[in-house]
């Protein structure tokens, strides 16, 4: 008999999923064929038996998360053999693991690149999910090189295991101790690795503290500050945005994806509608089709309009678009409250009616939460384009740029047209490349054709 | 018998086998040179296990002592029958030694009974690789494969001026034995051997008289403890000299004359039926020739490396012939911890080194004592912010139950962080409740994680929840 445990996939993986197992009790299946697919917060993978034989017990059923090392299934002797004497490495055992002889480890395609950048570089990288992994003992398992340097946006671990004495540490001096690498047994993180965890930072600050506040101190100037600088404190509304910005960018992944928009047809429209809406008492912008159009897209792509609450994904079924207002004092984002019921007078009426308001400083605190999706407009500045961070706790931010007649080509012509630049900005934890694109084209394809008659 | 071995221990006492079996487990075919005609060195021989075993009895001869107050009838003046304590004494070693005996056998262990020294392997250098020679007894030489374990141990030593004749001027080896219980008893030293032999002897019926040099009783514990403990020995009518020491020990037919200095420069004379030499123990390495082959040593003691590498590839050494920098503790579950790691280290696994200060001590004396971690003073020597909290076992139901109510619990802590940095306690099961604090201090605990700690009542271990209270402000039953 031959026990068959969850792998250690990486150095700060502490459990994984069983996604599917690929045989069932009784079946019978060779050494290093497939048995199980599993997801951790890093990779998924296909997990090759450990031996020959057949399934004579499955402990832990699909969809179930257990630590690693938990034995998962059992793999008993092929029938017609005598005992098993397969050569399985277990933890603590001397004889040196298997090799397997094919990497047995599939990254799977559309969460291969975790990094900000580009999804499709990552095919040229070598990453953790493309290295053979042959199912070993704990602690067995290479050292990542960037693991002690992680970059600010990596996801960090939360099942970093530590003690009560290190959480209270790290609580003291705002650390995250998923940037700790532990040293106890399984990795635990001791005293002694936050305690040199701190020396480290003191003598080369990062951004590893958990409180804002704090990052936005660094890099201090300290002592040589000129004389003639002038210190102010922070607004409280400075420093709310202070605070969420870096949250944001620590808690998601972000990547941004970049669309040119032909204004041409909008143009048309705006300029034929303009007086009329004016006498119905609003404003046709631009930016009333763009919210009208990313409601009718969020529809289409869920996930878009979406959030994350630990490991679940959580869609909403209200749609609630935030507008970034520019104050002289800083910035808001009143909240458009069911976006999708509203047409496009109502959506210009609603964008004219809260910007106001921010301005007069008369939203209600309702009015600026409750978001599920929001719109920045640099392009009001003048700005080509804009890469905008995430409204947390949202997944998506779209950035619109500068609306300006540029040469373009069409139909082997150069033409002039109203152009400007589409931002999405989206979390890569649970928005992959492909449906930020997609969803990206949905929006083009709206502005770009909208019927004049659906106004 | 086989002489194709991976690893070789000398010694069978604590560390020795422990390091043995381990090593075998592993798959490691191991062999342990033992000069003793019984297996367990010290520790089950002439240490723990015996001195254990006769302060079971004094407290059995307390407790039928008591029996009118306890309503026990049909007890009148009870006394001890010494020939049936060490036959009960002996059954439960000679049973313990058996149990190792088949641990060796169940594990294929060899046990080569002679004894063994290092010699340089042919053709080494001075200071090279080194094979065990069995120059008596089963004369053989043991080459293993992949290492030899140093596991020697220690032997009671003594002061100068005071010369041990194992008869009337005895050690620990002796006293476990004695036939007949002293009218006078004096010791030298109140570490561990003496306050034991002292409850030991005290409650057998005998006068005692404990010299320490340094100005307390045990003086490696907390201060609080070392006075709690004066103050029952008082009681019990120990007479303990601080800050004293034995100037002359002169024997005669049938006893000896004790001159001792006492405090303010006083001269005492006692005369004795025996001294007891209490003042330490000291590496055994006699006859192991390890400097012959090249082995570092450091005032008699082997030196090793934090996974008990000596200098020499292929030596390791552990248990109370070692050093590693400064002292270390000779007590027997740090052998075989450090056993543990010295064989699972031979075997290739990852080595990782024992923290000293999460181990525990446990003093039987008589109110027993259980410590870990660092002392109040200890702590403030270090610069912590020192905030202790302490429960007396007096107030505590189970304590009064058992007629137990001396000691307390007491907790060092540091303000900044909530860090359990040590816990100290003396009284009724003092050796069993320090389980809790090692491991407290081994998982990081703060003071508030033993507070929310829920701890059964009505249980002695209450009062370490109770203490934990009082660190932060104030314990719930006082």
């Amino acid at each position: 008999m031959t026990d068959v445990v969850m792998p250690q996939m990486g150095e700060s993986i502490a459990e994984g999923t069983i996604v599917r197992w690929m045989k069932k009790v009784g079946d019978s299946i060779d050494r290093d064929e497939p048995l199980f697919e599993i997801s951790t917060d890093k990779v998924d993978a296909e997990i090759p038996s450990p031996a020959a034989g057949v399934v004579a017990e499955i402990r832990v059923q699909e969809g179930e998360t257990v630590p690693v090392n938990s034995v998962v299934a059992v793999i008993g002797a092929a029938p017609g053999t005598t005992a098993s004497t397969s050569p399985v490495p277990s933890p603590g055992s001397s004889s040196p693991p298997s090799a397997s002889p094919k990497p047995s480890v599939v990254p799977a395609p559309a969460r291969a690149a975790d990094a900000p950048a580009p999804a499709r570089a990552a095919d040229a990288a070598p990453t953790e999910a493309s290295r053979p992994t042959p199912v070993k003992a704990a602690g067995s398992v290479p050292v990542e090189a960037s693991r002690s340097r992680p970059a600010p946006a990596e996801p960090l671990s939360p099942t970093q295991r530590s003690s009560p004495l290190v959480r209270r540490i790290a609580k003291d001096h705002n650390v995250d101790i998923g940037l700790i690498q532990g040293t106890g047994i399984a990795g635990r993180v001791t005293k002694d690795d936050i305690l040199a965890f701190l020396e480290r930072e003191k003598q080369a600050p990062q951004e590893t503290r958990r409180g804002p506040a704090e990052a936005i101190q660094e890099p201090r100037m300290g002592d040589e500050r000129p004389a003639r600088d002038e210190v102010v404190r922070m607004s409280p509304m400075r420093k709310r945005i202070a605070e969420h910005m870096v949250m944001s960018r620590r808690t998601s992944a972000h990547v941004h994806s970049v669309f040119e928009v032909n204004f041409t047809q909008l143009a048309h429209i705006r300029d034929a509608r303009k007086a009329e809406f004016e006498r119905a008492g609003t404003k046709l912008t631009y930016l009333s089709f763009i919210t009208k159009a990313v409601v009718e897209a969020l529809r289409e792509m869920p996930i878009v309009n979406a959030s994350v609450d630990g490991e679940n994904i959580v869609y909403h079924k209200d749609i609630n678009i935030g507008i970034a207002v520019a104050l002289d004092w800083g910035l808001i984002v009143p909240v458009i409250r069911h976006a999708d019921e509203k047409n496009l007078v109502g959506l210009s009426r609603a964008i004219v009616d809260l910007a106001g308001r921010a301005r007069a400083k008369q939203l209600k605190p309702d009015e600026v939460s409750g978001g599920t999706f929001t719109i920045t407009n640099p392009g009001v500045f003048g700005a080509l384009l804009g890469t905008p961070i995430i409204n947390q706790p949202q997944v998506a931010i779209l950035g619109v740029g500068n609306v300006e007649k540029r040469p373009v080509v069409i139909d082997d012509a150069i033409a002039i047209r109203p152009m400007a630049y589409l931002t999405l900005g989206y979390d890569h934890r649970v928005i992959d490349g492909a449906v930020a694109d997609q969803f990206m084209s949905h929006l083009k394809r709206s502005l770009e054709s909208w019927d004049s008659s659906a106004v | 018998m086989t002489s194709d071995y991976d690893v070789v221990v000398i010694g069978s006492g604590t560390g020795g086998y422990v390091a043995a079996i381990r090593a075998a487990q592993l798959g490691l075919r191991t062999a342990v040179v033992e000069k003793e005609k019984v297996l367990g060195g010290t520790c089950l021989n002439w240490g723990c296990i015996p001195t254990k075993a006769l302060l079971e009895h004094a407290h059995a001869l307390k407790v039928i002592k008591g029996a009118k107050e306890w309503g026990l009838l049909g007890v009148t003046s009870p006394s001890i029958d010494m020939a049936q304590v060490h036959a009960r004494k002996n059954r439960i070693v000679s049973g313990l030694t058996k149990g190792v005996e088949f641990l060796f056998k169940k594990n294929k262990i060899d046990w080569v009974k002679g004894t063994a020294r290092l010699v340089r392997k042919a053709g080494a250098s001075s200071a090279g690789p080194a094979v065990v020679d069995v120059f008596e007894g089963e004369k053989q030489t043991l080459a293993p494969r992949k290492g030899i374990i140093v596991a020697t141990g220690s032997a009671p030593r003594s002061v100068p001026g005071v010369e041990i004749d194992r008869k009337r001027i005895i050690t620990s080896d002796e006293a476990i034995h004695l036939k007949e219980i002293p009218k006078t008893l004096v010791i030298i030293g109140s570490g561990a051997v003496g306050v034991e032999f002292a409850s030991i002897f005290c409650r057998f019926g005998a006068d005692v008289t404990i010299v320490e040099l340094l100005p307390r009783l045990v003086p490696i514990e907390d201060e609080s403890v070392s006075a709690e403990l004066e103050k029952s020995f008082r009681k019990q009518g120990i007479t303990a000299h601080t800050g004293a020491k034995v100037t002359s020990a002169k024997v005669d037919s049938d006893g000896v004359d004790v001159t001792m200095q006492v405090a303010g420069g006083r001269t005492e004379n006692v005369r004795a039926d025996y001294l007891l030499v209490a003042t330490g123990r000291g590496a055994m390495t006699t006859g192991l020739d390890a400097e012959a082959v090249g082995v570092v040593m450091e005032k008699g003691y082997i030196k090793v490396d934090e996974h008990y590498r000596t200098n020499i590839a292929g030596i390791s050494a552990i248990g109370d012939v070692i050093t590693l920098n400064g002292p270390h503790p000779q007590l027997a579950h740090v052998s075989s911890a450090e056993g543990i790691i010295a064989a699972e280290r031979i075997a290739g696994l990852e080595a990782r080194s024992l923290n000293y200060h999460h181990v525990p001590g446990c003093t039987y004396c008589d109110p027993e004592i259980g410590s870990v971690g660092l002392t109040e003073s200890q702590a403030k020597q270090r610069g912590y912010d020192v905030r202790v909290g302490t429960f007396p076992f007096g107030v505590l139901a189970r304590a009064k139950m058992a007629g137990e109510t001396e000691g307390f619990v007491k907790i060092v802590s540091d303000k900044k962080y909530d860090e359990v940095l040590g816990v100290h306690m003396i009284g009724l099961r003092s050796t069993e409740l320090v389980a809790e604090a090692v491991m407290a201090l081994r998982m990081e605990c703060t003071v508030e994680e033993l507070i929310r700690t829920v701890h059964a009542h009505p249980t002695m271990a209450e009062a370490i929840g109770e203490a934990a209270h009082a660190t932060h402000g104030a314990a719930i039953h006082i």
